[in-house]
Parts: C-alpha cells; sequence; structure tokens
C-alpha cells in the first residue's frame, strides 16, 4: 500500500496537520502567535461528517477510551522523573 | 514563519508564499527561518476556499524547502514574528528567536532528520461487521432463528436483544482491533501520537486515528503492514504522506531520548 496526498480525503489530513499542529512560539516572546481563524475548524468539522458520526451513539466514547488505552501504556513503558512525572502521548487534551 | 531548516543559507526562494509573497530565509546558529515580509496581523478569512488555498501553500512552501535545504520543522500556519521593540527590525527578531529556540530546534532537528510524518486512519463498515456477527455467532443465531417462530411482538423483542448483543460483540472486537493493529503499526514507526477518531466517511466509521514519523527506508514495511491490514473484510485503510512531521514538533509524544521500541 502506498501513502497518496492531494485527493479529497487527504485534504482533512492536511489541514489537521498545518491549522493545528506544528511548531508554535512560545507567547511570552515576541510573538504574537495568532490563531487560526475559527473557521478553520468549522471547515473542519464540516469535511470530517462530525454529524454523522454522533448518530453512532455507541461510538461516543469510542475515542477516549482508546486515547486511554494508549496513553496507559506509554505511562507504563515510562520511567517516572521529579520534573515530568507524566507526559501526554497526545498531543491535545 | 513557514519552518526552520537545516543550515545558515541566504537565499530567495521566489514568489510562493501566501499570495505570492517572495519567501526567502533569514540565517542564525546553523539555521534558517523560512519567512515572507508581512504586517503583524493575522492571515482571516471567512472564505472557505481562501483558507484552504493559504494551507496548500503554506504546505508547497514546506515541500520546496524541504527540496532544497532536506530537513525542516514545519510551524503551525499563521506564526507571525513581530519585533515588540521599534528599534529591533523584523529580521533581527527572528535571528534573536533563533538564537534563544537554537537548542531545542537543534534537538527537534535531530529527532526528525530523515523520517517523515505518515496518517493513517482504519475505518469500518459497520454493517458488513454486524452481518458477520449475526452469521457467526451461535447464540445470535440461535435467537435470530427464534424470531421466525414467534408471534410479531415477541420476534419484536427479540430483534432488540440481537441488535445489543451484535452491538456489544462489535465493540468487544473493536476495541481487539484497535490494540492490536495499534501494535502492528507502533512497530514500523520511530514515533507515533493517537489522533481523535471523529471522521466518519459515508457508513464507515473510524477506528484508529494514527500519526507516524517514519523513517524513511521504513515506509515500505509500514505500507506492506496496512495493506495486510486492509485485507481484512469490513475494513478500509486510509495512508496519507509524506508529511512534514507537524504532530512531532509542538511536544514530543515520547520524551526525547527515551528508546523507541
Amino acid at each position: 500500500m502506498n501513502p497518496t496526498r492531494g485527493t479529497h480525503a487527504t485534504l482533512v489530513d492536511l489541514l489537521d496537520r498545518v491549522l493545528d499542529r506544528g511548531l508554535i512560539l512560545d507567547a511570552d516572546l515576541v510573538i504574537l502567535v495568532a490563531g487560526v481563524p475559527l473557521l478553520g475548524v468549522k471547515l473542519k468539522a464540516a469535511l470530517a461528517g462530525m454529524e454523522t458520526m454522533l448518530r453512532y451513539g455507541i461510538w461516543q466514547d469510542w475515542d477516549a477510551a482508546q486515547r486511554a488505552t494508549a496513553s496507559e501504556e506509554a505511562r507504563c513503558k515510562k520511567p517516572v522523573t521529579a520534573s515530568c512525572s507524566v507526559t501526554p502521548v497526545c498531543r491535545r487534551p | 514563519m513557514y519552518g526552520v531548516a537545516e543550515g545558515e543559507k541566504v537565499l530567495s526562494l521566489g514568489p510562493i508564499g501566501l499570495d505570492g509573497k517572495e519567501v526567502f530565509t533569514i540565517p542564525g546558529e546553523g539555521l534558517c527561518a523560512i519567512v515572507h515580509g508581512c504586517p503583524a496581523t493575522p492571515y482571516q478569512s471567512t472564505d472557505e476556499n481562501t483558507v484552504i488555498q493559504w494551507v496548500r501553500t503554506h504546505q508547497s512552501v514546506l515541500d520546496e524547502a524541504q527540496k532544497k535545504f532536506g530537513t525542516v520543522i514545519p510551524m503551525s500556519f499563521d506564526t507571525i514574528l513581530q519585533s515588540k521593540n521599534e528599534a529591533v527590525s523584523p529580521d533581527q527578531a527572528v535571528r534573536d528567536w533563533l538564537k534563544e529556540e537554537a537548542g531545542r530546534l537543534l534537538s527537534l532537528m535531530e529527532r526528525i532528520r530523515g523520517r517523515d510524518e505518515y496518517g493513517v486512519q482504519i475505518f469500518y463498515t459497520p454493517r458488513v461487521i454486524a452481518s458477520r456477527i449475526a452469521e457467526t455467532n451461535p447464540e445470535i443465531r440461535q435467537t435470530r432463528e427464534e424470531m421466525t417462530m414467534r408471534s410479531p411482538g415477541v420476534a419484536y423483542l427479540l430483534r432488540q436483544k440481537v441488535e445489543k448483543a451484535v452491538r456489544a460483540e462489535m465493540e468487544r472486537r473493536a476495541n481487539d482491533w484497535f490494540k492490536d493493529y495499534y501494535a502492528r503499526i507502533k512497530r514500523h514507526c520511530a514515533d507515533i501520537v493517537v489522533e481523535k477518531t471523529g471522521r466518519t466517511e459515508g457508513s464507515k466509521i473510524m477506528l484508529l486515528n494514527l500519526s507516524c514519523l517514519v523513517t524513511r527506508d521504513m515506509v515500505k514495511d509500514l505500507g506492506a503492514e496496512l495493506e495486510d491490514i486492509s485485507n481484512t473484510e469490513g475494513l478500509t485503510v486510509h495512508f496519507s504522506g509524506p508529511w512534514p512531521p507537524y504532530s512531532f514538533v509542538a511536544r514530543p509524544a515520547i520524551p526525547v531520548g527515551e528508546v523507541v521500541r
């Protein structure tokens, strides 16, 4: 299987990454960190078909459960240090 | 600012920036920032196509930068540096920032060198899975047979019972799949982030959504693994990339220095 770019499906992947991720600057520097226009968020929701998702009520908890599994796994492997006892696996809470 | 690349090069990349702006580099500390000049006001628009166009442009500038410089740390869209003090030129503000952040930026470079990000999503079709469960689970099969022999009222209740049992079984299987596929995919990745699964595609539901940081010579192996997973009935796999490592530069999912198994 080969990875693809440039299709409609990968547009969502691109928006997710360019708008929400990537390196950001620390707020106390010389900087204006411009948040992305709200539109970015709305646009992504529309592309992602969120409404359809919610029709399947059983899946509402799925996301949280799944991420918990992954972070639990990461926690078990990680030595606990004084400065940083827990490092979240998911970048966004 | 689009990103930060390795090497102190002073170079123009041409008018390839947002709204056709001239993109150039500002060097310092063994690095260079890839930028265009703009006022200190964020890019905002209420027009979807404009935003999509901006995002595509941001990405294409990073593609170009990667071709020219190799490793590039991608910045988030709409990251604008403004000098606090009018006596400091914008270029100098960028140099100051590079100097201040050089340590962090260089260690990020080490993490991402020779690696790209890939998006992996696995979807499944509940209808297909449900009918397979209904056919193969002996208990459910028996209840379904019983349904045909009962009065409409009882049959209705039995049908509800069947639906509930199918759903429970589907959830159990999805949980097993997630663990299994996550482990199998992780083997081929230098780092991995579990992303939100809030997306559907027609009648398909997203089971798993991962951002994977993959060393270039491991991409084939990951592709083969995904090919294998996609051969399962009722499953669809999306494999996108290569992307700049957007998901691995803000905060490492696995702290720097930890051995990735």
